[in-house]
């Protein structure tokens, strides 16, 4: 939440040019090499369904798709997204078609606050990708980074059981790819 | 309350979450989202000492740091009533002349960016006279104890808390105490005693938002975007605070990212307005975790159970001291100390009663309202102390519960609610559930616990339903979304009375300058209360829609009913929107319906309990014998319910809340050293991961059609937590022998009290 | 928040060392930042400028070659985690970086990063101990390597001088009929306690049993006096002599009280899980399924 297009590199003067493809649009911006990855996000782009919770990258709640990769927005240096592909919550659905996992979340009860729901999500979907048909354990271990505070998890792994069986249905691994 | 006639078609289903689309898609919109324009940021500075005389604040050289509009500090905001706080108005919005705990906000600053206010927060010189400090209960109580407030200030809000008690000269500034019957003569009568203590720890909420409040002040109006469950005690605050009328007060609250207690009554909102009315800029503050686990907490508890029971297990006499160890400030720790001591004797029927329960200031966070609300604090020790008894006693503990547990219609305390549910029939299910008496492999073991709990009592909630010209409804009412559900269980139970779809209902978000009066959204007390106070509003609406339709069709209304957004009757059949364009005359107006609930005021606690609500666990665990760590393999819980509204997120928030006592049962304590909070963040401050899942978690929702709410609903969502840490301790003391009485119950107490059990057994 | 910084980028290790002999303690080393921007961000640290080695492709490699496994700087817990190489040959490795805090983590810290950082809390250098594993540092004159057990120095200390930089890490593939294991005990978010072995074993006979403790004191270490009470034994004898060696273990561990426990309980736990990874590695290793092999070569 932060306006400070104003403070551009006046501190240093360096500022970083750089290009990053964002939920399939592609942005250039100018950026301070120090600007954080969740404030490019939140703040310079306006994507504020990426939540900023512990901000030391443990909660999860601010994980995007680096390339596919599920990294901590919080503390990832905006200009590492350069020439790459950003996945957010706002570019899992197409339009008002939702993906499979977004769906799963919503019959199962996934989800009650929502503020750890993004990044849950997608953290999902780069498991998915990776493990088309995980186990239980399989799911906690790679979700283990993933905090939520209201669900007890028992539905979150059961969204994301029931999302992996209808995609391998489907044959249909992303809505956008990342 | 009657089965209803008609065939539900929402109410006991589980439809989609109404907030669910928003929150998958990243759409629904919290606090830290919002921009209002002009918008500027404030970052604090905080006393790094747990307790000092503020000498000197050097505020220049932050001044001149870049983007930096104001330096603020108390002194600066004079012109208010600087103080706060539900139960005394002991809390200044900025500290002024002393600090009480390490973590108090001293000085604001406010600037262009978040980045400028935290570099220029660093250039700012504080000077501090130290004071000694006390930071634990023991230091706290000592006679000679440093005082955190020489006088104190009762607010005056709530009924409840009309008379304090506190103790001159000492930090406690609430002393409970609730007898019945004679506590000598029942020691007397029993045939053994047994005397235990109990300590739970400080703990932390760990909401994944933390706090954040925007404020906008002007034209002698202040709106605020407040994370609060309680926009209208918040409202009244702030309008005694600025001098204004309660309407020039707007608090409006969009979804909450989990509060579970942490978010009630008056916390940053305060100074949040301070600073924006100062700088006469709109003024946000987003606290970050760290900060918030420096702003609210769980009071800690020493609890020291006598109890005297006959041999065949019926208990006579309960003595119960618990002292709170609340904060710095008091915030509602009168009220946890009061209401939960109130249930010292737990869901039994104990004679002779004696308690005294003593909130205890020290110089630590500030301990807050908190899921459980001060009951698992004396369940832990209750509870824990009933497994000690029966297994001296040499009886299955299930049944000494059995033989004591109140029945429906007994009475709880003169004067208040009789139970409301069948415990003993609630305890079987669990036993049953858990195999209880089947044999298990050596190092496993299954513990049971039950727990009640009483709601804020009396409360207010008023409620409007709008009826717009196609039929559609806004509801209008004072809860907040933090997770629970309420949005939806709302509307279904409106969706229910006016025989519309779902998706015909909407319930606008919080605006105390909208929405009519909700006392809080806290005590698991919404969808039964609010809940009534909606379908009085909407059979309000129903009342009118029938006359009209009964005028228009020229029958009496007694023939007619609601059904599928219409009224029928022999005369024929009218949609809503027929009745409402006929009664206007065009395709416009509506129809509002409004409705109230009131609750009954009492003793002992100033309010009758509308329902009661009651908590049963069953545990199974394992004990790695090498290593002390546990392994909670099955856990069942049971939530008395009534009446599920929406049966998916009754099960989904008692098990959010059994994963919350997972925590406080195994890994969460905040941890002092010399007035220091040493963990206040993630990498020290462990909180339940996936991993912890037990292998079998189930909630079993039991429906008797026994409360008050709509449909014969009661109130749960605390429930969860209250009997997770006494029924895995019992499962653990008869897993391997070894009692545990201080939380959190890790691998290394584990193992430190099974070597103290193997050194008692050698000696 | 993160307080201004200036970035550079260099392109190779001759330019990184440059920049580092010219600014020296000024200029931090980035790779994936996961310890290094946290302690940024409270506050705890502050960099005039940041050196971003992740351009530099020689620190990019991973591959076995001559018996050993040459680790780039910059390779992340993830990419060991996955190396179909490391899991075929190094396998106890794999397994512990699949275990490196969360997924985040793995896919952006470095094995690099997380040695020189030396956090105490952390897994990998204790692992890496018990295979002899060594460092290359490199500076304007030349690269020089170290052995692991001589670089860590103390805690969040390391025998890097501030004109160097770490390139690379060699870990020599375990001898034949050796298996190692690794086990953990963690009740934060940190491990708590992480005891590695690598034992060298026939079936009934112990050669040698090389030992390292982790997470408990100021640095990872190999304990020698232990592993000298257990090797050139036969299995009774060593059996026999383990409590004695969880004992000594825990003692030598040099264990501190914090926020994860009492030393006691660390000392006593260091002793257990010593037990238990000895079992299993003794196990694999006289099954002939060790996982880690003594000769190969490829990419990972």
């Amino acid at each position: 939440m932060t306006d400070d297009r104003a403070h551009h590199g006046t501190v240093t003067g360096q500022v970083l040019s750089i290009r990053v493809t964002v939920n399939g649009h592609v942005h250039d911006v100018l950026i301070e090499p120090y600007l954080t990855l969740i404030e490019l996000i939140r703040d310079r782009l306006g994507l504020t369904g990426t939540k900023k919770s512990c901000d030391m990258q443990v909660c999860g709640a601010c994980t995007v798709l680096l390339n596919g990769r599920p990294v901590s927005a919080c503390t990832m240096l905006a200009f590492e997204a350069r020439n790459a592909a950003l996945l957010t919550i706002e570019g899992m659905a197409q339009g008002e078609t939702l993906h499979p996992i977004q769906e799963a979340f919503i019959e199962h009860g996934g989800l009650q606050c929502g503020f750890c729901t993004p990044g849950m999500i997608l953290a999902a979907k780069a498991l998915l990708e990776e493990t088309p048909a995980p186990t239980e354990e399989e799911v906690k271990h790679y979700m283990r980074g993933n905090l939520c505070r209201c669900t007890g998890y028992k539905r979150i792994i059961e969204s994301i059981m029931v999302a992996a069986r209808r995609l391998a249905q489907t044959h249909n691994p992303g809505a956008l790819e990342a | 309350m009657e089965p209803s006639a008609v065939p539900l078609h929402t109410v006991g289903t589980s439809p989609q979450r109404l907030d669910a689309r928003e929150k998958v898609t990243g759409r629904a919109t919290f606090i830290s989202d919002l921009r209002v324009p002009g918008m500027v940021y404030t970052k604090l500075w905080r006393s790094p000492l747990p307790h000092a005389r503020l000498r000197a604040i050097d505020t220049t050289t932050a001044a001149r740091a870049p983007g930096v509009l104001a330096v603020l500090t108390a002194a600066d905001l004079a012109d208010c009533d600087r103080y706060f706080g539900p139960a005394y108005k002991d809390q200044p919005i900025l500290a002024i002349d002393r600090v009480r705990y390490a973590g108090e906000p001293v000085v604001a600053v406010v600037a262009y960016s978040e980045r400028e206010a935290e570099a220029a927060v660093a250039l700012l010189e504080v000077d501090l006279d130290e004071l000694p400090a006390v930071t634990t209960l023991d230091e706290a109580l000592a006679p000679e104890a440093p005082l955190l407030h020489e006088t104190l200030r009762p607010a005056g809000h709530f009924r409840d808390l009309a008379n304090m008690r506190p103790i001159a000269g000492t930090n406690i500034c609430h002393h409970f105490h609730h007898a019945r019957g004679a506590i000598e003569q029942g020691f007397a009568e029993a045939e053994v005693i047994f005397e235990d203590v109990f300590t739970f720890p400080m703990v932390h909420h760990y909401s994944m938002e933390p706090h954040v409040a925007i404020a906008q002040v002007g034209n002698d109006q202040i709106t605020v975007w407040a994370s609060t469950q309680h926009p209208f005690p918040v409202r009244k605050e702030l309008a005694e605070m600025f001098d204004l009328p309660l309407a020039r007060v707007q608090v409006i609250v969009p979804y909450l990212g989990g509060a579970y207690g942490n978010k009630s009554y008056t916390k940053i909102e305060p100074l949040v307005v301070a600073l924006a009315r100062k700088v006469g800029r709109p003024v946000r503050l987003a606290l970050t975790v760290e900060e918030s686990f420096k702003t609210v907490r769980r009071a800690a508890a020493r609890v020291r159970l006598k109890t005297g029971v006959q041999r065949d297990g019926t208990i006579v006499a309960r003595q119960c001291t618990a002292h709170y160890q609340i904060g710095a400030y008091a915030d509602v720790g009168p009220r946890v100390a009061q209401k939960a001591g109130y249930t010292a004797g737990g869901p039994y029927r104990i004679p002779h009663l004696h308690i005294d329960t003593y909130a205890v200031y020290s110089n630590t966070v500030n301990s807050v309202a908190f899921r459980g609300y001060g009951v698992p604090q004396l369940a832990w020790a209750y509870e824990s102390q009933m497994d000690i008894m029966a297994e001296r006693l040499g009886l299955d503990p299930l049944d000494m519960r059995l033989k004591n547990l109140l029945r429906r219609g007994e009475m709880f305390a003169p004067g208040d609610l009789p139970i409301d549910a069948d415990l003993p029939g609630d305890l079987r299910r669990a036993a049953d559930a858990i195999g209880w008496g089947q044999p298990l492999p050596r190092g496993r073991g299954r513990g049971l616990a039950c727990v009640i709990k009483a709601p804020l009592a009396p409360s207010v909630s008023s409620a409007l339903v709008r009826m717009h010209a196609d039929g559609s409804v806004t509801l209008l009412a004072g809860t907040v979304e933090m997770g629970q559900g309420a949005r939806t269980v709302l509307s279904q139970i409106v969706a229910e009375e006016l025989a519309l779809p779902l998706m015909w209902v909407r319930i606008s978000q919080p605006e105390s300058g909208t929405s009519p009066y909700d006392q809080a959204t806290s005590s698991s007390r919404s969808t039964t209360l609010v809940g009534l106070a909606l379908q009085a509003a909407a059979r309000d609406l129903q009342q009118q829609l029938l006359e009209l339709a009964a005028e228009q069709l020229q029958t009496h209304l007694t023939h007619l009913t609601l059904r599928d957004g219409g009224v029928e009757g022999p005369g024929g059949r009218l949609s809503y929107a027929d009745i409402i364009a006929d009664h206007f005359g065009l395709p416009g107006g509506e129809l509002i319906g409004r409705g109230g609930y009131r609750g009954e005021r009492g003793a002992p606690l100033g309010g009758v309990a509308p329902f009661w609500e009651v908590s049963l666990a069953a545990a199974e665990v394992e004990v790695d014998e090498g290593t002390g760590q546990v392994q909670l393999h099955r856990y069942i819980s049971i939530a008395d319910v009534g009446k599920a509204i929406h049966p998916q997120q009754c099960e989904a928030q008692e098990e959010g809340g059994v994963m919350m006592g997972i925590g406080h049962t195994f890994f969460e304590e905040m941890i002092y050293q010399d007035g220091q909070l040493l963990n206040p963040g993630l990498f020290d401050y462990r909180i339940p991961t996936m991993t912890d899942l037990p292998g079998d978690l189930r909630s079993i929702l039991v429906e008797n059609a026994d409360g008050p709410g709509p449909h014969g609903s009661k109130g749960i969502g605390e429930s969860g937590l209250m009997p997770t840490a006494p029924a895995i301790a019992n499962a653990i003391a008869r897993a391997i022998g070894v009692r545990l009485t201080a939380l959190p119950l890790t691998p290394e107490r584990v193992w430190q009290a099974m070597r103290a059990a193997q050194a008692d057994q050698t000696a | 928040m993160l307080q201004p910084f200036v970035l550079e980028e260099p392109t190779s290790i001759h330019e990184a060392v440059a920049l580092r002999a010219r600014y020296g303690a000024t200029a931090g080393l980035y790779a994936g930042g996961t310890e290094l921007l946290l302690t940024m961000k409270e506050g705890l640290l502050r960099y005039e400028r940041l050196v971003n080695i992740k351009l530099i492709p020689e620190l990019a490699g991973l591959a076995l070659e001559d018996g050993a496994l040459h680790i780039g700087a910059i390779t992340t817990h993830r990419r060991l985690e996955r190396s179909p190489v490391v899991r075929t040959y190094f396998s106890t490795m794999a397994e512990m970086a699949a275990h490196v805090a969360n997924v985040r983590v793995r896919e952006v810290g470095t094995l690099g990063g997380n040695l020189c950082f030396a956090e105490p809390h952390a897994d990998p250098g204790t692992l890496l101990l018990v295979y002899d594993a060594s460092v290359a540092l490199a500076q304007q004159g030349g690269t020089r390597m170290l052995a692991l057990e001589q670089f860590f120095v103390g805690p969040f200390e390391v025998a890097l001088a501030d004109d160097e930089i770490l390139t690379a890490i060699r870990v020599p593939a375990l001898p034949a009929h050796t298996a190692a294991a690794y086990l953990k005990y963690g009740l934060l978010e940190r491990p708590s306690v992480g005891v590695a072995v690598a034992v060298t074993a026939r079936p009934d006979q112990v050669q040698e049993v090389r030992i390292a403790v982790g997470c408990v004191g100021p640095t990872p270490r190999r304990l020698r006096d232990v592993e000298s009470l257990l090797s050139q034994k036969d299995l009774p004898e060593v059996r026999a002599t383990l409590d004695a060696a969880g004992a000594l273990a825990g003692s030598a561990a040099d264990a501190v009280t914090d926020l994860h426990g009492s030393a006691e309980y660390k000392s006593y736990l260091v002793g257990v899980l010593l037990r238990r990874a000895f079992e299993r590695a003794y196990q694999q290793a006289i099954g002939g399924d060790t996982g880690d092999a003594a000769r190969g070569s490829g990419t990972a």
